[in-house]
């Protein structure tokens, strides 16, 4: 007949192991959320309404790691790149509005309609590369269609970011900077080039809404040649 | 006898917790022109983050400028977040002015130069480097069983922090100077049954002597 002591010491012991165990196998998938501060950006709004569509692959997007020599990670990029976007052409444009589908609604007309799709997420950790970083490529295939539903445009834009890992920082917090960067690159390629993208700048040209209008484009024309070069 | 033997332990305990790693550190610093700062002038600190194989730390940058502030409380530092997030996208990796001649570029472009002015800005400082392990060696194992855990080794290695700070006159639109700093140093950590850091807080001195160093740099008049 086991002491009660001896007891309470099996139970604990049973207990350490199942925590270790527990442990172990937690460590096996990391998840990250991908949350971050999308800041607002200096720019000139075109002089344009604009409707967003996110398809639900683009706003549900999840990365799973499938690699057998990679450690399994499951990564949310979905809601990361639909605030940073809100955030970023509701500065490009006069109005913005998130839409399901092509269709205007009556009473408010937009003249475009926008949507993009994520098309390839690459990512590196620190015993990946060279030098003791973590890396997130990302490509996005960007649409941009008339009021009728036309497509006027539709180009490649690629983001890059990366942060070095650091002593007490997680893994998980290591990559959720890394992607954060890569947005606000997203948002930076964005916002500054779109008016440079040949059939964009084009549609623009051809539209002569108000003297206003066209004062506002050349205006955003000269900020992208004066400051960037292009 | 008993005691004694607690009280000795407890004292090596807390003598490895004071231990820290040796760190070297040499400063350097071309001045081109005057460096005044008159009362109201701030200065921002931000992190060049161009280097395709290494990254400029955020947490250096945001030591260097709380080492400033805490230095010389007249100095009025920007936080480098402050700052960026205000005018994103314009000072990102990629987007950010590499010459001082840029500046007069970016600054053709009125909200940007309204922005910046409202800051107050007089200095902008661009720190590039970082800060990395060089060298390791030796090696730890560490058991676990229900009964407990317990590790046995000796592991060391070196880390080396190399930054370099540009200082562009904002108002004039000129380079005034670089400072330098690289530390070198070497961290320890012998286990037995638990492991003891002793960390050569290199990038800590790094901050340091940057901080100290771009403090003698401006004259606050």
């Amino acid at each position: 007949m086991r002491s009660h002591t001896e007891i309470i010491v099996i139970k604990l012991k049973v207990l350490l192991v199942t925590l270790s165990m527990s442990l172990l196998l937690s460590s096996c998938t990391s998840t990250v959320d991908i949350s971050g501060h999308f800041p607002s950006p200096v720019i000139d709004r075109l002089p344009y309404s604009i409707g967003v569509i996110f398809n639900k692959e683009f706003s549900d997007y999840r990365y799973i790691e499938k690699g057998e020599k990679r450690k399994k990670w499951e990564i949310s990029v979905g809601d990361a790149q639909v605030e940073m976007l809100n955030v970023v052409l509701k500065a490009m444009f006069l109005n913005m509005e998130i839409k399901s589908n092509f269709q205007n609604t009556s009473g408010n007309t937009l003249d475009l309609f926008f949507q993009p799709n994520l098309e390839s997420f690459q990512y590196n950790v620190p015993y990946e590369t060279k030098g003791n970083m973590f890396e997130v490529w990302l490509k996005y295939n960007m649409k941009v269609y008339d009021s009728q539903g036309q497509i006027i445009a539709d180009w490649v834009l690629t983001a890059y970011g990366k942060t070095p890992s650091e002593f007490f920082q997680s893994e998980e917090a290591a990559l959720n900077d890394a992607m954060v960067i890569a947005l606000r690159d997203l948002g930076a390629g964005l916002s500054l080039k779109f008016t440079q993208v040949p059939e964009i700048n084009k549609w623009l040209k051809m539209q002569e809404k108000s003297s206003e209008s066209s004062i506002e484009i050349v205006k955003n024309n000269f900020v992208n040649q004066i400051v960037l070069g292009i | 006898m008993e005691n004694k033997t607690m009280i000795f332990n407890a004292v090596f305990i807390a003598m490895l917790c004071f231990l820290s790693g040796c760190t070297s550190v040499t400063v350097d610093q071309v001045k081109h022109q005057k460096s005044e700062l008159s009362l109201g002038d701030s200065i921002v600190v931000i992190g060049r983050r161009t280097g395709s194989d290494y990254e400029t730390e955020a947490d250096l940058i945001s030591c260097i400028g709380s080492a400033l502030s805490q230095t010389n409380t007249a100095l009025n530092v920007i936080p480098e977040n402050d700052f960026v997030d205000r005018l994103y996208p314009w000072f990102e990796a990629r987007t950010a002015p590499i010459h001082v001649r840029d500046l007069n570029r970016l600054l053709s472009y009125e909200k940007i130069s309204k922005i910046i002015d409202d800051y107050q800005v007089q200095y902008i400082v661009w720190v590039d480097g970082n800060t990395e392990r060089t060298r390791s060696s030796g090696s730890i194992s560490c058991g676990l069983s229900p009964t407990g855990g317990a590790c046995f080794g000796f592991g060391t290695w070196d880390t080396k922090s190399e930054y370099e700070a540009t200082i562009w006159d904002y108002k004039s639109r000129q380079l005034v100077g670089k400072v330098s700093s690289v530390a070198d140093g070497t961290s320890y950590m012998p286990a037995i049954v638990i492991p003891i850091p002793i960390i050569a807080p290199v990038q800590r001195h790094a901050c340091k002597t940057m901080a100290n160093q771009l403090n003698e740099f401006f004259t606050i008049n």
